[in-house]
């Protein structure tokens, strides 16, 4: 009887290792932040194996090295990030490290979101002592479903560039996720038309594409620069330009520290609160949809 | 468990970068023990950020030549700083250097206000990750080693303080920067501290097969656990070490 169950273990524990090593007939996605692994999801269903490098409280410009993530990234067959420089700090060294050529730039296995949605804030010249310029604009895109959207469609025609056994697959499960994302947006629309001109101040400038959809008014933000502190003269000086302007709420992403938000909110008498900025940032963003209804309820649009 | 990342492949490049690291600082590691300075490295590595957030503000590339030879050259003038203040305020050398590593620090703080690409490049340097260890990167690091160690070992009794800062710049320096800040503080001091009741031969050769095996321990763990490899390393190397202490204990 003992031998019997110690059989079975090691058995299970073959097959547990056995189906993280390699996924024979399923197409293996390498998603560097959560949006994306969740809409490989979405398109691929089945037919792919989605390994996220990122989560939803993680600061995606700065990760810690693992094994797996070489080790996935070597193995996958189609990579999906945001790119533009998102990733700069930490995307090219896995790269090189992998030496994956059927993800390296220009093949159909290398998907990055910013390449093909129209980009925001791109500098018309790039000038170092500007501070922290993109040169490809700002990256925050995902938080444009229309830019989901677009996204969507270059991934199913990858999927099936690498999969084309399985083109009727991915063109009905991108049919379907549209007429769904579709009709959400509507709904999200509707509900959002009631923020438009609503002034905020974000914790850190990754919110451009979210106060362009909705027509929030971004009046300031507490860091200075990206990942920098605010200096006494700095604070004191968005304060006083907050003056008389209609201040109605204060955001920042699941991994800021709530201390600056927290600080102004006392001061300007306003909330300051945690959007998500991506799948899973807090708790009930479970998936696509979900997450910019959470979006939504968090910026206090009514109605659902 | 997991057993994507256990693969040679990806872990071997890290555990090379571990042993040239381990190759200076365990000699190192020991005097800087025998002279109670153990914040030395953070101290310097600091100073050598400043280098590099200055290169930065001049324009330099943060990933060229010109930013190395900056980092170097601050690294530098620090160890030379310490040795003038060794010989004139000794009693109070471990006290100064902790406050040479705040200055530095919030030196670089200051500094970076108007310059966040110099942040970025201060991050490369304080915060290297081990597995992002490319070969290309290795050899200069491992040339760099070989001439420190070729100066230091046979000739440590008599140099002067002045050496002794001088190549422990240079060492750290390029190494904080391949393995990043946490990996070469424990790689200067649990070996040493493991070993310090051997003497310098046998000393040396059980705090490097002690460092070693924590590494090797250290990135197979992170591998099997898909945990950050940094990390888990130290704690494979203090393990390693406590078992080594215990082990000289039994003998001596």
């Amino acid at each position: 009887m003992n031998q019997a169950k110690l059989f079975l273990a090691v058995c299970l524990l073959c097959a547990t290792t056995s189906g993280v090593a390699r996924s024979e007939d399923r197409v293996d996605v390498f998603a560097c932040e959560p949006e994306w692994a969740a809409l490989a999801e979405e398109i691929g269903g089945d037919r792919v194996e989605v390994f996220a490098a990122t989560t939803g409280q993680q600061d995606v410009h700065y990760i810690q090295a693992r094994p797996s993530l070489i080790a996935r990234y070597r193995q996958a067959e189609l990579v999906i990030c945001t790119g533009a420089d998102l990733e700069a700090g930490w995307l090219p060294l896995l790269a090189r490290q992998a030496g994956n050529r059927r993800v390296a730039p220009g093949q159909p296995g290398l998907l990055l979101a910013a390449e093909v949605v129209p980009m925001l804030e791109v500098p018309v010249s790039v000038d170092r002592a500007g501070g922290d310029i993109h040169p490809y604009g700002n990256p925050h895109i995902q938080l444009d479903p229309h830019n989901i959207a677009r996204v969507a469609k270059v991934l199913a025609m990858r999927l099936i560039e690498i999969d084309a056994a399985s083109r009727a697959h991915y063109q009905s499960r991108l049919q379907d996720f549209e007429t769904r994302w579709e009709t959400a947006v509507t709904g999200w629309e509707a509900r959002g038309a009631a923020l438009s001109g609503m002034g905020i101040v974000v914790h850190h400038r990754s919110w451009v594409y979210l106060e362009q959809w909705l027509g929030l008014d971004e009046l300031g933000s507490l860091e200075p620069k990206p990942g920098i502190d605010p200096s006494a003269s700095y604070l004191a000086e968005l304060l006083a330009g907050l003056e008389g302007e209609d201040l109605q709420l204060i955001i920042r992403s699941a991994y800021q520290s709530d201390r600056a938000s927290k600080w102004l909110a006392s001061r300007a008498g306003v909330p300051a609160v945690v959007v998500p900025q991506t799948v899973g940032a807090v708790p009930g963003a479970d998936d696509l949809f979900s997450w910019f209804d959470t979006i939504l309820d968090r910026l206090g649009a009514s109605g659902r | 468990m997991n057993l994507t990342g256990l693969d040679a492949d990806i872990l071997l490049p890290g555990f090379l970068a571990g042993l040239i690291v381990l190759a200076t600082h365990v000699p190192l590691g020991r005097e800087v023990l025998k002279r109670g300075i153990i914040f030395i490295d953070l101290a310097i590595a600091q100073v050598a950020g400043i280098g590099v957030i200055a290169a930065g503000a001049a324009g330099l590339d943060p990933h060229g030549f010109g930013t190395q030879i900056a980092a170097v050259a601050a690294a530098l003038i620090a160890g030379l700083f310490l040795t003038w203040t060794e010989r004139h305020f000794e009693p109070v050398q471990e006290a100064i250097i902790g406050c040479l590593f705040i200055l530095a620090a919030t030196a670089g703080l200051i500094m970076l206000a108007n310059d966040p690409h110099g942040g970025e490049a201060l991050r490369d340097l304080l915060v290297g990750q081990i597995l992002w260890v490319g070969y290309a990167q290795l050899l200069p690091a491992l040339a760099i080693a070989i001439v420190v160690l070729l100066i230091w070992v046979p000739a440590r009794r008599r140099l002067g303080r002045g050496v002794f800062y001088v190549l422990f710049a240079f060492s750290v320096t390029t190494s904080v920067q391949l393995v990043g800040i946490y990996l070469v503080f424990a790689s200067l001091i649990l070996p040493a501290l493991a070993t310090r009741r051997l003497s310098f031969g046998p000393a040396l050769v059980a705090a490097y097969a002690g460092g070693a095996a924590g590494y090797a321990l250290g990135l197979a763990l992170s591998a099997l656990l898909d945990l950050p490899s940094g990390a888990v390393v130290v704690w494979a190397l203090a393990g390693v070490a406590l078992l080594i202490s215990l082990l000289s204990r039994r003998l001596a």
